[in-house]
């Protein structure tokens, strides 16, 4: 009979009309994130670190730009490790390509800004100024 | 006669008037303006409140909980709003004839505003109770779809041609079943007095003398207020909004409150023709008519947000084919019924 | 002297139903449409051109950013193609799990159809819950792979990583409550009769103009063709499942909706038994880690939620590819849309490119 699908409609959207609501009230809930979540920052580990540039080769999209330097005990340091996240396509291939599992994300996702050059960052400054010390 | 609480109300602030002024004309003349300003702030407080449910029964239905940020309980959100419309830009397309154009938003508010002269909101409370109340809502009801047709054609803009094309004809077809409809009402009643109207229902509301007609009333009121499933006029996914498409800022704001104040009117209408308007048990007038406006407008409200839209040719063929015929139909049966009824007794 | 003419009005870039920044130029005649021409390009970002600039394995990432609701099936034939050309085989466990992921991609995307299918008529509501439950698939590929959107899951040689038990959970979980879900929407918006009066024999597409349209996929299924190459040309394990291939009658816009809507309960069906039937062993071959293909091309293709999605890679036998050429089943779909529309009106034409459901981060490429 006509009609009936549209009381069958109108029912389910009564029975929703009391039922539970679904959403995550945002700024005060937040939804936790995977352990293999890929955004954010990366935190670059120093200690790990050999210094072997897999990372910014592996990455499609040259968003890594990393300056090497050579102490007087032959031993590669990273001097800056630039990462330009407005060209990040956030793969994950620098990560999985790290032979010593030197860098990781820190899983912030709250990461808009207002300027492009905010944008740009570079880990290795970010360790210096104690950001992300907990490693 | 003056019993309702609103009644008494004006009565007793025109007493008031009357020995401060000492002369009943000047009371009576001050008394009109209060009446005036009255419906225009029940129009506007009711857009505010009718914003904020359709939001929130929207919010709810769809799993959501809907505005719950500003004020208690989201309260303010439409104030919010109406402040962010009037801080916009307002954008005047170029090809546009500006007079016509910006005439429209505020001619649309006027017949969205007068059809409230007729309506009682409780016994008494009635500003203009004339002897054709039910036609002259008719008649002011109609007017809108003009200025849906002289901002859609001053817009410049093939959307919002289209879109009043579309109001005219969905107009058309709305008003003939609502007259036919209702006629089945005034039949019952024998009167166009909207007071004699919901007199008439002391002992049973016309919803259940006049089911059929109810019906027909609700599908075309639909259509009237383009409410979805007969939203054709703004159809969003199709003609963007229709005959408003150009404006912004607060000349949208004005037909957006000038929609809200046609659902309400529509709601007020359904509530005095077949719902026994403001009688009830034991609650005084005026609070059993704000529940059951409240009731249909959310029954308006559930409809828009379960139902897909129609398409323009399947809006005619239901209205010119399908309730047209009804509504006649239910003329006869009316006739037949009150006829017999008159033999019986 | 009263005189009609035709005019052109221009449905997008900007329009709320076009899904992304598609422009079609409709010539009306009052509400009748005449001639429906889609004009793309507008999100044109050279993906192609992009990928020979890069190696076989720096290409998949972009590939997610292709179809962006269906990424897993745009990664699944990339890497299929590559691993052709390359001549690396995939251990059957790996092939398990591609199909898993696809299939639960391709119901989040029929999902995706559903909703905006519901919004492009209306149905604001008809849209909110698929949406919703498109997350719970989303949830799952999140936990799996750390995204939500562009997955890059599925690598050539294999997928990225192993299922755990809570992905395993979290996948019983969405199937046994798929059923319910689809009730709603058949209660909602299928059983509505507004919504089959604006379905029903609309936008008729016959098998004959299908198969010379080049449409391949629910689309062409709905039309009548039985073929889906899952079936026709089967890869990756397919044969070892039951499933049936959905199919319309007439072609119309409730056909392409329906024949959508049994695909995710076959889906289902097949992610069931692929799960139960999940073998042991590795999840990824032995790849080496400078990719260099023997000089060659090939063409190969699987089917998409949208239909084919084919990729012509050609090796010059260094690192990366000399050219890719992607088969996007959006792109070829859309050419249909003129046949679809002459002779209906303006809201048909809403629906009708709702059915063909581009996505148009593919038609651009």
């Amino acid at each position: 009979m006509q009609g009936k699908g549209l009381l069958i409609g109108l029912s389910v959207t009564l029975r929703h009309f009391f039922g539970r609501k679904e959403t995550v009230q945002y700024p005060e809930e937040k939804l936790p994130m995977s352990d293999l979540f890929r955004g954010g920052r990366l935190v670059l580990n120093e200690k790990k670190c050999i210094g072997c540039k897999l990372c910014a080769m592996s990455c499609p999209n040259a968003a890594l730009a990393l300056t090497v330097e050579v102490d007087d005990q032959k031993k590669r340091h990273m001097k800056k490790y630039v990462h330009k996240s407005g060209r990040c396509l956030y793969c994950n291939f620098c990560v999985e390509a790290c032979p010593t599992k030197a860098i990781s994300w820190d899983k912030n996702y709250e990461n808009a800004c207002y300027y492009k050059e905010d944008l740009t960052y570079d880990a290795v400054a970010r360790n210096k100024e104690g950001i992300n010390n907990e490693q | 006669m003056h019993t309702g609480l609103l009644a008494s109300l004006a009565a007793f602030i025109t007493g008031l008037i009357e020995s401060l002024l000492g002369h009943g004309f000047a009371a009576q003349l001050i008394m009109v303006l209060l009446e005036i300003i009255a419906i225009f702030a029940v129009i506007s407080l009711a857009v505010i409140i009718q914003v904020y449910m359709e939001r929130r029964i929207c919010g709810f239905i769809q799993d959501r909980l809907g505005p719950n940020r500003v004020g208690p309980f989201g309260l303010l959100q439409t104030v919010a709003d109406m402040i962010k419309l009037m801080s916009k830009e307002d954008i005047v397309p170029e090809k546009a004839n500006r007079l016509l154009w910006g005439m429209t938003p505020m001619l649309l508010f006027i017949p969205a505003a007068l059809v409230y002269a007729v309506f009682p909101f409780d016994e008494g409370a009635i500003f203009a109770d004339i002897g054709i109340g039910v036609f002259f809502v008719m008649a002011i009801m109609s007017q809108g779809v003009l200025m849906f047709l002289i901002g859609g054609y001053a817009s410049e803009d093939k959307y919002s041609f289209m879109g009043a094309m579309r109001a005219v004809a969905q107009m058309l077809s709305s008003e003939i079943p609502i007259a036919f409809s209702i006629l089945a009402v005034v039949m019952v009643t024998g009167s166009l007095r909207m007071s004699d109207i919901v007199s008439a229902q002391t002992n049973v509301w016309f919803v259940c003398v006049q089911p059929l007609a109810f019906i027909i009333f609700i599908i075309a009121m639909l259509m009237e207020t383009n409410r979805t499933p007969f939203d054709l006029v703004e159809g969003e996914a199709e003609i963007i909004a229709g005959p408003f498409t150009e404006y912004s800022g607060m000349r949208w704001a004005l037909f957006f409150l000038a929609e809200y104040a046609n659902l309400l009117a529509a709601a007020i209408l359904t509530v005095t023709l077949f719902l026994g308007g403001w009688q009830g048990p034991f609650l005084p007038g005026i609070i059993w008519f704000i529940i059951k406006v409240l009731i249909v407008i959310f029954i308006f409200m559930w409809i828009r947000w379960t139902f897909p839209r129609t398409r323009i040719d399947q809006m005619m063929a239901l209205s010119w084919k399908v309730l047209l015929p009804l509504a006649l139909f239910n003329i006869m049966a009316t006739g037949i019924g009150i006829y017999i009824y008159k033999w019986i007794y | 002297m009263i005189k009609t003419e035709t005019y052109q009005l221009s449905m997008g870039p900007v329009h709320p139903s076009t899904h992304g920044v598609l422009q079609v130029l409709l010539t009306l005649d009052g509400e009748k449409v005449i001639k429906a021409v889609p004009c793309m390009g507008y999100l044109h970002r050279g993906i192609e051109k992009l990928m020979e600039q890069r190696t076989y394995f720096q290409c998949l990432p972009y590939t997610d950013r292709l179809d962006y609701v269906s990424a897993m099936n745009n990664n699944f034939s990339y890497c299929h193609a590559v691993e052709k050309l390359a001549a690396i085989e995939v251990p059957e466990k790996a092939q398990y799990l591609r199909v898993i992921m696809a299939e639960l991609n391709r119901i989040a995307s029929h999902m995706i159809f559903i909703g905006s299918l519901a919004v492009d008529i209306g149905a604001t509501t008809g849209m909110i819950y698929p949406f919703r439950d498109r997350e719970r698939i989303l949830d799952i590929f999140n936990e799996l792979c750390g995204a939500r959107m562009t997955y890059s899951y599925i690598r050539i040689g294999g997928v990225k990583n192993d299922l755990s038990a809570k992905i395993i959970d979290m996948i019983n979980h969405f199937l046994s409550a798929l059923p319910s879900m689809l009730d709603e929407y058949n209660d909602l918006l299928t059983g509505n009769e507004f919504f089959q009066h604006r379905l029903k024999g609309t936008s008729l597409l016959s098998a004959e103009q299908a198969l010379h349209l080049g449409v391949t996929g629910p689309m062409l299924r709905a039309s009548g063709v039985n073929y889906d190459l899952r079936k026709e040309n089967t890869y990756s394990s397919y044969d070892d499942f039951d499933f049936s291939i959905p199919l319309g009658k007439t072609g119309d816009n409730l056909d392409r909706y329906i024949v959508r809507m049994q695909e995710i309960t076959e889906s289902a069906k097949i992610i069931r038994q692929a799960l139960d039937g999940l073998p042991e062993g590795e999840f990824t071959a032995k790849v080496p880690r400078v990719l260099r293909p023997p000089k060659g091309e090939i063409y190969d293709t699987l089917e998409g939620p949208r239909g084919e999605v084919g990729y012509h890679i050609v090796s010059d036998g260094s690192a990366k590819p000399y050219r890719i050429h992607i088969r996007r089943p959006s792109f070829i779909n859309l050419q249909a849309l003129d046949t679809m529309c002459r002779g209906y009106l303006v809201g048909d034409v809403v629906v009708a490119m709702s059915t063909i459901d581009p996505i148009l981060g593919e038609v651009d490429c």
